[in-house]
C-alpha cells in the first residue's frame, strides 16, 4: 500500500552552482529509481544553515511530495545517505498533498523560471584564534639564584 | 502566600493550528527562548496535542538546519 511522503533534501550548493537541472536530478533520479509517483518536486529555498552541516554554511532545500510503498523506504533512505551531494534529508509521511504544491512545482518546470544562483562562498567562516596579549615572562636563571641566596 | 506571577501567553488557544509546520520558521521562533529551548505549555498556551505538534515541528526544523539546537 502506497503512502504519500514529503521529502526535504538539502543539497550542496557546489552541485547547484554546476547546474540547477543536474542538482534537481539528484532528487528526481533517486525517486525514479524506486518507482515513486512524484506529485511535486521543487526548490524550496536557498538559505544559511542554523549550524554547519558537513562543513557547509549554506544549502539549497528541495521539497518533494511522492507516493511510494513503505517497503521501499529503507532502501530509498540508504541511497540518500550514501549520496555525497546530499547534505541531509528528512522524510515525513503526510495525509495528502498540500494545496498549491503541485502548481508551484509546475511553475518551476516552466520555461520562464529562473533560479537565483547561490552566493559565492558557503564554506565555514574560520574564526581567528584570539591573540593573547600575555607574553610568558622569561625568568632569568641568575635572577632566580640571587633570590634563593637572599632567602637563605 | 504570594500569588503566582501570571506571564503573557504567546500562542493562541485554538487547536489544530495550521501554522504549526517545520517550514514555518518565523512562527516557530516565537516559541523558543533566546537560548533556543522550547517554551513550556504554560507560556505557549497550547493544548496538549498542539504543544506536541509544536515540539515535533521544532525538532524537525532543527534536524534540517532551519533552527539551531543551541544559540
Amino acid at each position: 500500500m502506497s503512502q504519500i511522503y514529503e521529502a526535504m533534501v538539502l543539497l550542496d550548493n557546489d552541485v547547484v552552482r554546476q547546474g540547477y537541472d543536474s542538482a534537481k536530478h539528484v532528487v528526481t533520479d533517486t525517486l525514479k529509481k524506486y518507482d515513486a509517483n512524484v506529485h511535486a518536486c521543487r526548490r524550496w529555498d536557498e538559505r544559511r544553515l542554523a549550524y554547519p552541516i558537513l562543513r557547509k554554511n549554506r544549502a539549497t532545500y528541495f521539497l518533494s511530495y511522492f507516493e511510494m510503498p513503505g517497503d521501499r523506504i529503507p532502501a530509498f533512505r540508504r541511497d540518500l545517505e550514501l549520496n555525497e551531494r546530499v547534505l541531509r534529508y528528512m522524510l515525513v509521511a503526510v495525509d495528502a498533498l498540500p494545496e498549491g504544491e503541485a502548481e508551484q512545482a509546475r511553475a518551476e518546470d516552466g520555461a520562464d523560471f529562473t533560479v537565483p544562483p547561490p552566493p559565492e562562498d558557503d564554506a565555514i567562516e574560520l574564526v581567528a584564534e584570539p591573540t593573547s596579549e600575555l607574553v610568558d615572562e622569561e625568568v632569568d636563571e641568575e635572577e632566580m639564584l640571587m633570590l634563593d641566596d637572599k632567602e637563605d | 502566600m504570594a500569588p503566582r506571577k501570571v506571564r503573557a501567553v504567546i500562542g493562541s488557544k485554538n487547536c489544530d493550528d495550521p501554522k504549526i509546520d517545520y517550514k514555518n520558521i518565523q512562527y516557530l521562533e516565537k516559541f523558543l527562548t533566546p537560548q533556543g529551548q522550547i517554551l513550556s505549555r504554560r507560556r505557549t498556551g497550547f493544548c496538549t496535542q498542539c504543544q506536541r505538534q509544536l515540539k515535533q515541528a521544532i525538532k524537525r526544523a532543527r534536524h534540517v538546519g532551519l533552527l539551531p539546537f543551541v544559540v
